[in-house]
């Protein structure tokens, strides 16, 4: 049953990923193939493009204007684009392990205060998931002894902060199961902390004359296809 | 509430999203929580005209994302280095591709911050993440030799080699170098790309794997 809500472009956008595959001729360097499938897929991708809304691309190329920055992690199975079914110019990304926010972090930081003060998105998502191998690595992590950060590799310093929250955790009466959700959980809530904290935020939110933006904390159910609110926070008004 | 109309509309889309693909293919979700192994790494700008998934047509499962400003590989970052480790190490993926695009904003605000600079217009770069994450692309447009081209051309000239400079980071980053070194170790190339939002295609500019 369709919605006047759901009608919102093209239906090869919103419905790309359940059109049968496309076949394309083996290739003979075989270990590029599934970039050559990548690049096919674009190039007929474009093609139906243009043909189903003639000045998309041209009128894209002009201007963003995106109302949702995305802030989630690397993980294949969470495109942000797929599984929201929507088309280029919709959402302004960041993704990274575990959709961390790291208030020291210019990357994430420099991504936030792009999307609020330059690009004038409206909400922030900061979106965790569940079997998030990140999780589950600083879970593992916590079991032993915290090791000196700074004297670790890039990954292990990055996972830090999340292997603390996981420490300040009382996991033990937790399946492993339960103990993962938990930890998926509070991560998304301390996050969204952070980015309440931020100074792209806390500018906004002291500002009468600014934009109005709320951030939101979201969890992507891989099993089930669907993501769940968890936490919504606007400017105490 | 009619200010979170954009946030219920994508949930709204998810749910139907998740319907159809569940009529269609019953076991998707199931398999996908079992475990991840795409073939490729993405690492592209933040810019909302450049979705990875949607502009390749891939499906959940297929590419591994890092996103940020202009599309940067800066060789002291955490974010960057920890996503190109836990791809190449733990995911174990064959490919990554550095994906730039037409008309970056970054990279026309790295233009204009190196055109003041040059005209010397006297207020300093202020101190901020942003201006920070930005400087080694400003750096880079200073090196180079702008004088005969358009603004148009300057721009693309300035995505172009942003995307080689970056494409040079991570060949010289740990995760690369190591597999590259090790005769053992699983092949992995990195690609440099350019995506023109115009045209809605993507233009291999480099690629580069270990010398045998």
């Amino acid at each position: 049953m369709l919605r006047a809500t759901y009608i919102r472009g093209p239906i090869i956008f919103r419905s790309l990923f359940v059109l049968p595959s496309l076949r394309f001729p083996p290739l003979r360097n075989m270990s590029h193939r599934p970039l050559q499938t990548l690049l096919n897929a674009n190039e007929e991708w474009a093609q139906t493009v243009v043909k189903d809304t003639p000045d998309f691309f041209a009128r894209s190329a002009t201007c963003q204007n995106p109302k949702i920055l995305w802030i989630g992690c690397s993980d294949s199975r969470v495109p942000e684009s797929i599984i929201t079914a929507s088309k280029p110019g919709d959402i302004f990304v960041h993704r990274n392990v575990a959709n961390q926010f790291h208030l020291h972090d210019d990357s994430a930081l420099s991504v936030l205060s792009f999307a609020v003060k330059e690009v004038g998105v409206e909400h922030v998502v900061l979106v965790g998931h569940t079997n998030c191998g990140g999780a589950m690595a600083c879970i593992e992590a916590a079991k032993v002894a915290a090791t000196n950060p700074s004297a670790s590799n890039p990954l292990t310093r990055w996972l830090s902060p999340l292997t603390a929250l996981v420490r300040s955790l009382d996991l033990s009466a937790c399946s492993a199961n339960e103990a993962l959700n938990k930890v998926v959980k509070a991560n998304i809530i301390k996050q969204v902390d952070n980015i309440c904290k931020s100074e792209p935020i806390t500018t906004a939110w002291a500002d009468p004359h600014a934009k109005k933006v709320t951030v939101h904390g979201w969890m992507y159910d891989l099993a089930e296809g669907r993501i769940k609110e968890l936490v919504v926070r606007d400017s105490q008004a | 509430m009619m200010s979170h109309e954009p946030i219920q509309t994508l949930l709204n889309a998810n749910e139907e999203w998740a319907q159809k693909v569940i009529k269609d293919t019953p076991d998707f979700f199931t398999q996908s929580a079992t475990g991840q192994s795409p073939k490729i790494l993405w690492f592209g700008c933040s810019d909302s005209r450049v979705p990875e998934s949607v502009i390749t047509a891939s499906k959940p499962g297929d590419i591994f994302v890092h996103r940020n400003i202009a599309n940067q590989f800066h060789l002291n970052d955490d974010s960057a280095l920890s996503v190109l480790t836990y791809a190449v190490k733990v995911v174990g993926v064959e490919h990554v591709v550095l994906v730039g695009h037409t008309n970056c904003g970054g990279a026309a605000a790295c233009l204009k911050a190196a055109e003041d600079a040059a005209a010397d217009t006297g207020a300093p770069q202020p101190d901020t993440p942003l201006t920070r994450w930005l400087s080694p692309l400003i750096a880079l447009v200073k090196s180079l030799d702008l004088s005969a081209c358009s603004a148009s051309e300057a721009l693309d000239k300035v995505v172009q080699t942003n995307v080689i400079t970056q494409v040079d980071n991570i060949c010289n980053s740990e995760p690369i170098t190591t597999v590259w070194a090790d005769p053992n170790a699983k092949k992995v190339t990195v690609h440099g790309w350019v995506y023109d939002l115009a045209r809605g295609h993507i233009d291999e500019l480099v690629f580069r794997e270990a010398q045998a």
